[in-house]
């Protein structure tokens, strides 16, 4: 019997399981009592109990550390999976089986391992155990294999007064409230409730809100903010030519329907569900079906699924109902954004593996969607939010409940597939396409002549001399074998054939999870059953279906109309892409240590707004643009600046710098050569084999990130190979939940604008229409650029100056150089793949074995040159590369 | 025609920018304390890699890491165990057999440390150097043990910022015309650019990545500097007109100085990292040579030009030093690319003066068996092994902790990662426990809620 804890359940378990636990050796001792100060948390044992640990200590523990170390222990490795240094170590055992089965010395592995006439005898190196050693392991196990107990902190569970003046007083975990929308004075201004909330804090501050923009401003501002890319000159004009009412309500109409206000806003998710299409530090696995759960998300925000039952999905997919295989699909592949975070694949231990990847998860959901950071309180209570270790290990049991199908396992110092499970992915519903027959049964024949080939000449004389670049002649009918059992499984596994996702599934073993004493995976403290935060109450809760983990009552708290939190965080996160800064401007933290609410009656009353409307964020986002506190201009006079710098109370607009994506985006719009959504990612090709910054597949990678003409979103986004053309502006950092962007200003960015070959070629696409259009004058192109590019047209100056640039520019440039296109030279990436095989070529490795040996030095780069075919096209080429590279193009107002 | 009405009112530039410079701004209060922040507040905001002001007094302005990818073995380089050779053959504590290492060792300065035969050149600065002798680490596994030498935690669900832009982050760096954090040839596995990236913090604190052969990925100018010139300064007319418009953004002068930087460094950094320019006696002091044999002889020299030009870190690599099989070759194999050119680097920066306020430090991200692995091998050990610091704020000739008889387990002036980044900082006139930034609802460090600094070792 499990111990189990819970306050209600505390003084029962105390009484009727402490003396059972006291029997049960290397478990729990007893728990400190919640409302019970009087117990200890470490009572003395009893006399039997002393004297097997004695033993313990004295002979069985040397035998371990002066024989089995070495090989299987935490602080070396565990040898065959196996670790001695850890009583469940033990008993789990290795690969071979249970090491040590209490009570059972005959079924124990450890025993039968380390007799002498054992044909593969322990220790390996070293001396062999004495008979006394032997003997004294036997009756250790005999008498239950007695291990010290853990010591668990008194703290553990204890109700905390400062936790309970927490959950009372802190704005966050509160109800929502249904506040009274604020008078006015200025009762011509507001256009919308929300008008009504902004102007009363200015007026409170005695501010006026500045001017509203002009048209120009404001459809650029808003195709970018909705769609991520500028307004089409004829958008503009047609914008300014309707005098209608509700021009800027067609205009925004147009844009939610558009699949650009899903790329745009369904990249706003990936930065919170730290999407990557790899496993991350340390060995790096390529996710090749990730690029599904992106599509997903793209899907579910041009459609408008309802915000809750968004993140229902995606915690809970595999458990909802499901009327079609392809709505099944659908649902499974929504559960990726469980899977797709960032994991130790080279964890040497598994239970580590499992409850790092269980605390991933943790954060991962509770931080987009609750704006918590519950992780804090793996190893202790929550320093600062009233959120309990055994809050922590509620959540965590769900987890353990749930198979965690990313398609790797974890393993320590492997290679090639060893770290790809094709059982744990997540196979699709629907059929698989049909196995090509005559394929297969062509390959088979071709694996099974490989086969006989290799068998024929391995270890033969033969075989073994070597050829000519070293290598034993053998090594090429090895290899020749691998490729084609590859090929093969290629075609029949279903996951090689992509169809399977990253996802995750209910576990076979369904169960409430131990605390763990100091967050350490081995160390089991009290077992809590599974559940949700005690931070704040949601009326109507689910309790959890002990036959299932428990995510889809965790989805349903999550979504309850009822949890105070779930709804202000994206409503917070809406205002955040709209205004630059939150109401609450830390979007991913609503804690104490997080931000307060700038208007916090607005913040409710635009979430009770949400949820009325069903949780439609394209109605949310509708509403807020056509507020008239969202169209203010950009001016910034000196006293509103002195009363709030911040412009926290939106006063005015404030300027915001584009994102890397939205930046490379405008280049592909602007210069015409943007393509289509591409089918899938780069990424898909790849295996589930470790990849190395400078190896054939990171290059595959760079390489089709740096053709690519998709928009940024469809890029292959590996994590550690960020793709050259986002690099520059603050990409987002793919292994954290990122709610907000970074806008640093750096001379990279410069050197970027300047000299890199892919703005220099989208420059070269725009300036060789300019250049070579008889048609039109110098002129009508310098306004259209300068449509194109900043949305606007050049001012009479502005217009003359540029021309006179491209006289300059093409005098100096025949004077120079003629018209011999020899000056554009830019850099590439490094084609490291030419680099290796050089190298492979040239050095042998002075270790061949070790795959961990990886050299990187003397990397060949290729300086591509991006070339004008003639110094008008050049002058026309470094005029539209100007503007790409202004200050004015980087912002939008 | 549209336009956007154009004022020519001179915009106030404030405080408060753009999200990364000011959470950095903010973070910076705790350094600094609030009148120094007055006055540094706008250079803060608007360049935030200019020197700051170290809270402690300073002992090293600048640090060059050696790093050993892969765990070279210290049995067989330099850490002379007598009780090895007298053991050899018998069984070691917690299995395998004790190795005493194939090559000879000898006592080398007045201070009479021991190195093998491997490390001649290395050996002869034996009386510069200050070893750690007793360190030890969480995981004997590379991946996440070279990710805690570089960022402290080897939680993988966590990326932290690594040491080099904690540095940046405090302190700035002296050379505004070049990166402040460089990184060569840096290891391609094993966490690859979480070892010089800044994680949470701003993106303008991550290490610069150059290869070997010096290259930064755009920065070769696009066109001749007479043409390219003419193109900025329309670029830099646009974005003076755009400056002066009412409530134009913040970051625009910031912008506008980015370009002049940028098109300098354009000539600047490729003429700092051409070391054929370098004197012959130098070139040949390091054994400067083309192709993949030259490869740490050119990231020596290189390092030692960047940092004389005021780059607060930079990290060279070599690996290729995990011996599990082939050691005796292997080593062979390795010491040779490594022990002239790191000895001509000691040699170089003391010859310019530079070890008064550069700091080297040598290592691996953990150490070897003194027990043997298969035929010709040692595996992993993380419970007590070795590296050595060189140069400012550090004591001469002296050695620092100690690991048992037999090389296995430190035993005497312990030193855990963490203590080591402590003591790091310390040396840097940083303060570990207050070189903090918030993310994520806490304050983060890198050394994490632990560290201790040993004072034992400075000068």
């Amino acid at each position: 019997m499990e111990p189990s804890f819970h306050p209600s359940l505390l003084q029962d378990f105390i009484g009727t399981h402490a003396a059972l636990l006291r029997r049960t050796v290397g478990a729990v001792s007893v728990v400190a009592g919640l409302a019970a100060p009087s117990l200890l948390a470490n009572p003395a044992p009893d006399a039997g109990q002393d004297q097997s640990l004695e033993f313990f200590e004295k002979k069985v523990r040397p035998i371990l550390v002066n024989h089995c170390y070495t090989c299987h222990s935490a602080e070396t490795k565990p040898a065959g999976g196996l670790r001695v240094d850890d009583r469940n170590g033990l008993i789990m055992g290795g690969d071979e089986g249970p090491a040590v089965v209490p009570g059972n010395p005959d079924k124990s592995l450890l025993l039968t391992r380390v007799q002498r006439n054992h044909a593969k005898v322990m220790p390996k190196e070293g001396e062999l155990l004495t008979d006394t050693q032997i003997a004294d392991l036997s009756q250790w196990i005999k008498d239950g294999a007695t291990w010290p107990r853990e010591r668990i902190p008194a703290s553990i569970g204890r109700a905390s007064a400062e936790y309970d003046k927490l959950k009372a007083e802190h704005w966050a975990w509160q109800p929502l409230k249904a506040p009274a929308v604020p008078a006015v004075k200025d009762t011509g201004w507001a256009r919308d409730t929300i008008d009504q909330f902004i102007l009363a804090k200015l007026e409170e501050k005695q501010l006026s809100p500045v001017a509203d923009a002009d048209k120009v401003t404001l459809i650029r501002r808003v195709t970018y903010d909705l769609t991520g890319l500028p307004p089409k000159p004829e958008d503009v004009y047609a914008f300014l030519k309707d005098s209608s009412d509700n021009a800027f309500a067609k205009v925004v109409d147009r844009l939610l329907q558009s699949q650009q206000f899903a790329e745009q806003w369904g990249r706003h998710w990936l930065d919170v569900a730290r999407y990557g299409e790899s496993t991350g530090p340390s060995r790096n696995i390529p996710y090749p079906h990730a690029w599904k759960y992106r599509d997903y998300v793209l899907d579910a925000v041009n459609r408008d699924i309802p915000y809750d039952q968004f993140i229902r999905e995606q915690i809970a997919g595999d458990l909802l109902p499901a009327e079609s295989s392809t709505e099944r699909d659908r649902l499974l592949t929504a559960t990726g954004f469980l899977a797709l975070g960032v994991k130790d694949v080279n964890q040497r231990f598994k239970v580590r593996f499992t409850m790092d990847n269980v605390d991933e998860q943790i954060d991962a959901v509770t931080r987009s969607v609750l704006g918590l950071t519950v992780s804090c309180a793996r190893c202790h209570d929550h320093k600062f939010d009233p959120i309990p270790v055994t809050d922590y290990y509620a959540l965590a049991g769900i987890f353990t409940s749930t198979d965690h199908c990313a398609g790797v396992r974890n393993k320590m110092g492997g290679g090639g597939l060893d770290y790809y499970d094709p059982a744990m992915l997540v196979k699709l519903a629907s059929d698989a396409p049909p196995v090509p027959e005559g394929d297969v049964e062509k390959l088979k024949a071709q694996v099974a002549e490989a086969k006989e080939a290799w068998d024929k000449i391995r270890g033969t004389p033969e075989g073994l001399a070597r050829g000519a670049n070293g290598q034993p002649k053998q090594r090429a009918f090895r290899l020749k074998f691998d490729r084609l059992q590859g090929d093969l499984l290629a075609l029949t596994d279903p996951a090689a054939r992509g169809h399977a996702v990253h996802g995750v599934r209910d576990a076979k073993t369904v169960a409430d999870t131990e605390v763990r004493i100091r967050g350490e995976a081995e160390r089991l403290g009290p077992t809590v059953p599974r559940g949700f935060l005690s931070a704040f109450q949601v009326p109507g809760t689910e309790p959890i279906n002990p036959q299932q983990s428990g995510r889809l009552e965790l989805a349903k708290w999550l979504t309850s109309a009822n949890n105070p939190l779930t709804g202000r965080v994206i409503v917070n996160r809406v205002w955040q892409s709209l205004f630059g800064t939150g109401i609450v401007n830390t979007v991913d933290n609503f804690g104490i240590n997080g931000g307060q609410p700038s208007h916090p009656e607005l913040l409710d009353y635009l979430t009770q707004e949400f949820v009325r409307d069903g949780w439609s964020l394209k109605k949310l986002v509708r509403r807020v643009v056509l507020s008239r506190s969202y169209q203010l201009g950009v001016d910034a006079p000196d006293a509103n600046r002195e009363v709030d710098p911040a412009n926290r109370l939106v006063w005015r607009h404030s300027p915001r710098r584009l994102t890397a994506e939205e930046i490379r985006d405008t280049l592909l719009v602007t210069s015409g050569q943007i393509q289509p959504k591409p089918e899938a990612s780069a990424a898909k090709e790849l295996r589930m084999i470790e990849m190395r910054d400078n190896g054939a597949e990171a290059a595959s990678i760079h390489r089709a990130a740096d053709k690519s003409l998709s928009r940024s979103v469809y890029l292959p986004l590996l994590r550690g190979v960020t793709p050259g053309n986002l690099q520059a502006f603050d990409p987002v950092e793919q292994t954290l939940v990122t709610g907000q962007r970074d806008a640093t200003t750096v001379p990279t960015q410069a050197l970027y604008l300047l000299n890199s070959p892919f703005v220099r070629k989208e420059a070269l696409a725009l300036a060789s229409k300019a250049a070579g259009d008889t048609a039109r004058t110098a002129g009508d192109w310098v306004r259209q650029i300068y449509l194109l590019t900043l949305g606007r047209s050049p001012s009479d100056v502005e217009a003359a100056r540029a021309e006179q640039f491209l006289a300059d520019y093409e005098s100096t440039y025949q004077a120079e150089l003629g018209d011999a296109p020899v000056l554009a030279q830019a850099d590439v990436r490094e084609s490291s793949d030419t680099s290796t095989t050089d190298e492979t070529a040239a050095k042998p490795p002075v270790v061949p074995e070790n795959p961990d040996n990886v050299d990187r030095s003397d990397q060949v780069v290729v300086d591509e040159a991006v070339v004008a075919p003639d110094a008008k096209t050049a002058a026309w080429l470094n005029l539209v590369q100007a503007l790409y590279a202004s200050a004015e193009f980087r912002f939008v107002r | 025609m549209f336009r956007s009405p154009q004022s020519p009112q001179l915009s106030r530039r404030t405080v408060l920018r753009s999200s990364g410079a000011g959470f950095g701004y903010l973070a910076l209060a705790g350094l600094l304390g609030q009148d120094a922040l007055k006055s540094q507040a706008s250079a803060a905001v608007e360049q935030p890699l200019l020197p700051k002001a170290p809270v402690l007094p300073t002992k090293a302005k600048r640090i060059i890491f050696i790093f050993m990818e892969g765990a070279m073995s210290q049995h067989d380089t330099f850490d002379y165990k007598p009780e090895l050779i007298r053991s050899n053959g018998k069984s070691g504590p917690g299995g395998g057999t004790v190795t005493a290492s194939k090559f000879r060792f000898k006592q080398y300065g007045e201070t009479g440390t021991y190195f093998s035969e491997l490390l001649p050149n290395i050996a002869k600065h034996a009386d510069k150097m200050c070893w750690l002798r007793g360190l030890h680490t969480d995981t004997p596994a590379h991946p996440q043990a070279v990710v805690q030498l570089h960022t402290g935690s080897a939680n993988a669900a966590l990326t932290r910022p690594s040491m080099g832009s904690w540095l940046l982050y405090g302190l700035g760096t002296d050379n505004q015309d070049l990166p402040g954090y460089v990184t060569i040839n840096p290891p391609p596995n094993f966490g690859g650019a979480v070892n010089y990236g800044s994680a949470f913090l701003p993106a303008h604190y991550q290490g610069t990545r150059i290869t070997d052969q010096g290259y930064l990925p755009n920065l070769k100018a696009a066109s001749a500097a007479k043409l390219q010139r003419k193109q900025l300064d329309l670029i830099q007319g646009m974005n003076r007109d755009f400056a002066r418009q009412a409530g134009s953004p913040d970051p625009v002068d910031g912008i506008i100085a980015s370009y002049e930087l940028g098109f300098r460094m354009q000539d600047k950094v490729p003429e700092l990292l051409d070391i054929s320019k370098e004197p012959e006696h130098i070139r040949d002091a390091y054994g400067i040579k083309d192709g993949a044999a030259g490869s740490f002889a050119r990231q020596c020299l290189m390092a030692r030009r960047l940092s004389e030009a005021g780059v607060r870190f930079v990290e060279i690599c070599q690996g290729g030093w995990d011996h599990h099989n082939n050691l005796h070759k292997g080593l062979l194999d390795r010491t040779a690319s490594i022990d002239q050119p790191t000895a001509a680097l000691l040699s170089d920066l003391e010859a310019r003066g530079m070890l008064n306020d550069t700091l080297v430090l040598f290592g691996s991200e953990f150490g070897r068996l003194p027990t043997a692995q298969g035929q010709d091998g040692r595996d992993h050990n993380i419970t007590g092994y070795s590296m050595f610091l060189a140069g400012a704020g550090v004591k001469k000739g002296f050695t620092y902790g100690a690991t048992d008889e037999l090389g296995i387990k430190a035993v005497d002036g312990r030193m855990h990662t963490n203590d080591l980044h402590a003591t790091l900082l310390a040396l840097m006139g940083l303060d570990h426990e207050r070189l903090t930034y918030r993310y994520a609802g806490r304050d983060f460090r890198l050394t994490d809620v632990a560290g201790e600094v040993v004072k034992d070792i400075f000068a």
